[in-house]
């Protein structure tokens, strides 16, 4: 991708700069996303997630093995959730200096600030609910083990709202903040999200919440869409304009 | 070695192609992506080729032809919009994409009314495998021919301003447009032709 290493845009007669206070965010971004994936996959294991499948003591017994890393990682991210403020923050700092209406700038934190609830918070609480309570009753754990599942990998319409604003934002914007082409790397996540929707009604197969398609491919495709945005944002707060 | 590689990548302005080379990257990017949903579909039907034949007779074949020759006509419509805007006639190009978008209309609503079909009698989303491919994958596209409806109305737009009327964006919008026919024609092939 050639764009990734063009010099940044002037915007109104100011250059983006090398800002020591970009770069702290920028850092404390790829630290929360770093801390996240280390949370989700290597601690809590909620990521790729069991199966939807599991029989009640199967699940009892998933979170007796886990128990200790749930804790420790779901409480590492009730301390650190906000620096999914900042993640955000730093790319609706971007939009602002996009040529479109700031009502771009404010969907894009409230979408983001409010599907973190159900995306993130809601399943991080469950989980933990479930291990802190041991005595629970296996149907009560079970019931937590679906509302976990089900709301980390079915929540999107506020995943939709907010890829479509970033999308939309970037395609109409005249000062060429981010590359155009990074506009539809971000419908794809629309197509993803959509497709993560099916996981309330299937157990197995490719649209359960481990599923190859709900899952894996919506996962994957996340993956490539971060990293270029981490990316394209390093470049605009570090690279010094061609022109000033 | 980075820069080396960069280098043999060329930049959207060496690059003569009709359009848009972003739209081009899009379009490959789509193609990939439904490529990944065609063979998950096969993976699971090799699995149980009777029960998706048998589900597959519950679909009415003359249907899925008629939409795909509706579909098929758009794009040649299209095809002669990009003509037409760029010999400069850009009422008749308009005219030509109205029609484009009047076909895509009747094809999404023979498409829901198929769906509204099944459902009543009894062949819904979660009743079996092949039914869950059939509402997904037909979902998926409809969204996409959704989205590009939205992109004709944009062409639509720029063809009635005559400050803008750049060819780029009307030959863009027939790229996708015939992305979103070319992903119809595999999937009438697979969800209603392969026996």
């Amino acid at each position: 991708m050639t764009a990734t290493v063009r010099p940044a845009p002037v915007i109104g007669g100011v250059a983006p700069g090398d800002r020591l206070d970009l770069r702290i965010c920028w850092w404390i971004t790829v630290g929360f996303y770093g801390l996240f994936g280390v949370i989700f996959v290597l601690l809590a294991r909620v990521m790729p997630p069991p199966g939807a499948d599991l029989s009640t003591e199967q699940i009892v017994a998933f979170y007796a093995d886990h128990r200790t890393t749930i804790k420790i990682g779901f409480g590492i991210l009730m301390v650190a959730i906000g620096g999914a403020a900042i993640a955000s923050g730093i790319v609706a700092y971007e939009m602002t200096r996009m040529s479109v209406g700031k009502v771009f700038v404010y969907t894009y934190i409230v979408s983001l600030s409010v599907g973190a609830l159900p995306g993130c918070l809601l399943a991080a609480i469950c989980c933990l609910t479930a291990t802190f309570r041991a005595d629970l009753d296996p149907q009560v754990t079970e019931l937590l083990f679906d509302i976990t599942f089900l709301s980390f990998v079915g929540s999107l319409g506020c995943f939709v709202a907010n890829y479509s604003i970033l999308a939309l934002a970037i395609l109409l914007d005249e000062n060429e903040v981010f590359p155009k082409w990074m506009a539809y790397v971000t419908i794809w996540q629309i197509v993803t999200e959509l497709l993560a929707a099916p996981v309330f009604i299937f157990r197995t197969g490719p649209f359960s919440w481990n599923g190859v398609i709900s899952f894996w491919e919506g996962t994957a495709l996340f993956g490539i869409y971060m990293m270029l945005l981490i990316r394209l944002v390093r470049r605009n707060i570090t690279t010094p304009a061609a022109v000033s | 070695m980075r820069r080396r590689l960069l280098a043999m990548v060329p930049s959207g302005e060496d690059l003569d192609v009709p359009g848009s080379i972003n739209m081009w990257l899009f379009v490959v990017g789509e193609l990939f992506i439904f490529a990944f949903y065609f063979f998950v579909f096969m993976m699971y039907r090799t699995h149980a080729t009777a029960d998706f034949v048998g589900s597959q007779r519950h679909l009415n074949l003359a249907v899925g032809a008629g939409n795909t020759v509706i579909l098929l006509t758009s794009s040649y419509l299209v095809a002669l919009a990009v003509q037409a805007a760029r010999e400069g006639s850009h009422d008749r190009a308009r005219r030509l994409v109205r029609w484009t978008v009047a076909l895509g209309v009747v094809f999404m609503t023979i498409k829901l009314g198929e769906w509204a079909y099944e459902v009543r009698h009894g062949y819904t989303f979660p009743s079996d495998d092949f039914f869950m491919f059939y509402f997904a994958l037909t979902g998926v596209h409809l969204f996409h021919v959704l989205m590009g409806l939205g992109i004709l109305g944009l062409v639509l737009h720029e063809l009635r301003t005559p400050a803008l009327q750049r060819q780029f964006v009307v030959e863009a919008a027939g790229t996708y447009w015939h992305m979103v026919d070319v992903v119809w024609i595999v999937l009438f092939a697979l969800l209603y032709v392969l026996r």
